[in-house]
């Protein structure tokens, strides 16, 4: 697990707050990446989650650096900028990583596919919690398949952004 | 909670880091249900946060929309020849139009200058770049990179190339949100141009939205034209909005002319109700004796219809 070296040299310490603060980043990085016009090129109606990954991945592999505080950040800088409920995602996301958080053992030392395997149900209970909460919150049933494309397009995408917060964890552990 | 302590690899800390998790997703709830009053503050918080953010998506939308047009541009290699023939047959067909809309504008303005009708003032726009998308499954609006620098206000109808996309709902000094017409909570006035039928267009987070508040036993039939009626004042009557679509057990839904999944440049139009705008325009001819009068002072309207009216008596004759 963690062993990072909490020791007085400038450089363990410069490399201990890049340990809490990049992995935040990614996350903040991922939610305005959901912003950025994809759709044009990509052909989906909704851009994918790219904020669940990092939730995600980071639940599954390091936890103690991307703590709920983090979570919660993503979370409501989604909902700022997509102008819906306030704090309907920080709230799915919190859930769906203390989950995730929950059943890591699972997962965290199996093959990829496990772990996307493991994906796919934490997209699935993330579109169900947001589809309930937003349906509830707007007083209607809403048309599902909006979600569901979102999700699916989320978990088709999820190997590509896995191997990229991969990079950054082992950069990291090198740097700390 | 409580089994968690059993598992024999997990540290002291992750079971301590419950408290934060548990205190944040109260927090998260909290907001959500407070968020629901729409307060100031988070209104506030809302358009400084996208403020931020709209410099940061505007420079990742360039790549993206060079690589649309990279890809769009290669598809119009393929079919060049077809579409020179296409436009050539088009054109033909449009110069005919011109024709046409040359004469009917002459008359126009003949008999609107001999019944003293009140002109419509010229409405002026800014254009801006989609630079944020929607972002989320229930929500259906856009960013856009003018703000209150650039004279945006919030309800100021947007369109595109085709016909009307939206209107503005918040404003930043430098950055825009449109809501658009298949959100769930945009309703707009609508008319269905051929039988004058009234109707609201409101969204429902599909692609089409529904036509609401029709008459009963109303004649409408799939592909009316639909444009905004400007009633209630904030939206400039007759854009175009779509064509009728029939969903069957008298439900009718608009399939827009605008198109959402290929957003560039969109135009921001700074309609002012004409109650509220000091001097109409008067047909260009008679723009000198106007230009007078506005300059003298204030009750403008009167002297422009009339100054409108004696000249053309001339003319006419």
């Amino acid at each position: 697990m963690s062993f990072e070296p909490i020791g007085p040299t400038p450089a363990a310490r410069a490399g201990k707050i890049a340990l809490l603060v990049l992995p935040f980043l990614a996350g903040l990085l991922c939610v305005l990446l959901s912003f950025v016009p994809l759709s044009q090129i990509l052909f989906i109606d909704v851009a994918p989650a790219f904020a669940l990954m990092a939730v995600y991945y980071w639940a599954v592999h390091r936890p103690d650096v991307f703590p709920p505080y983090a979570v919660f950040a993503v979370g409501l800088l989604y909902d700022l900028l997509s102008a819906g409920p306030l704090g309907l995602w920080a709230l799915v996301y919190l859930i769906v990583y203390g989950l995730v958080v929950s059943q890591r053992t699972l997962v965290v030392a199996q093959t990829f596919t496990v772990i996307w395997v493991g994906f796919l149900a934490a997209a699935l209970v993330n579109g169900l919690l947001g589809w309930v909460l937003a349906s509830f919150y707007f007083g209607q049933l809403l048309s599902v398949w909006g979600i569901l494309g979102q999700m699916l397009a989320t978990v088709a995408l999820f190997p590509l952004f896995a191997n990229l917060f991969q990079k950054l964890q082992d950069w990291l552990l090198v740097q700390g | 909670m409580i089994d968690q302590t059993n598992r024999p690899a997990l540290p002291v800390r992750d079971v301590s880091g419950r408290v934060p998790l548990i205190f944040m997703v109260s927090l998260a709830a909290a907001l959500l249900l407070l968020g629901r009053a729409e307060t100031y503050v988070v209104d506030r918080a809302r358009q400084v946060v996208t403020d931020l953010a709209a410099p940061l998506l505007e420079l990742a939308s360039r790549p993206v929309a060079a690589a649309r047009r990279v890809v769009e541009s290669t598809d119009q290699y393929a079919y060049v020849f077809d579409e020179n023939e296409r436009l050539r047959v088009e054109n033909a067909d449009l110069l005919e139009w011109k024709e046409r809309a040359i004469q009917l504008e002459a008359k126009l303005a003949r008999f609107e200058a001999l019944l003293n009708v009140q002109v419509d003032p010229a409405i002026s726009y800014v254009t801006g770049r989609v630079v944020g998308d929607s972002g989320g499954p229930f929500v259906e609006t856009f960013i856009v990179n003018v703000g209150e620098t650039h004279g945006v206000e919030s309800g100021q109808a947007v369109i595109d190339t085709q016909g009307l996309l939206g209107r503005i709902v918040a404003t930043g000094p430098d950055a825009s949100r449109i809501l658009l017409l298949t959100d769930l909570n945009s309703r707009v006035p609508v008319v269905i141009e051929s039988t004058q039928v009234r109707a609201i267009l409101s969204g429902d987070n599909s692609s089409t939205p529904r036509l609401d508040f029709l008459p009963p036993g109303s004649a409408i039939r799939a592909g009316d034209r639909v444009v905004t009626s400007g009633h209630g004042g904030l939206l400039p009557p007759g854009l175009p909005v779509g064509l009728v679509v029939d969903g069957g057990e008298g439900l009718y839904t608009v399939r827009t002319y605008s198109d959402r999944t290929k957003l560039d440049m969109v135009r921001v139009l700074q309609y002012v109700f004409p109650t509220e705008v000091d001097t109409q325009d008067p047909p260009p001819i008679f723009a000198d004796g106007v230009k007078a009068d506005a300059g003298s002072g204030a009750p403008a309207p009167a002297p422009s219809t009339g100054a409108a009216a004696t000249p053309q008596a001339g003319g006419g004759t």
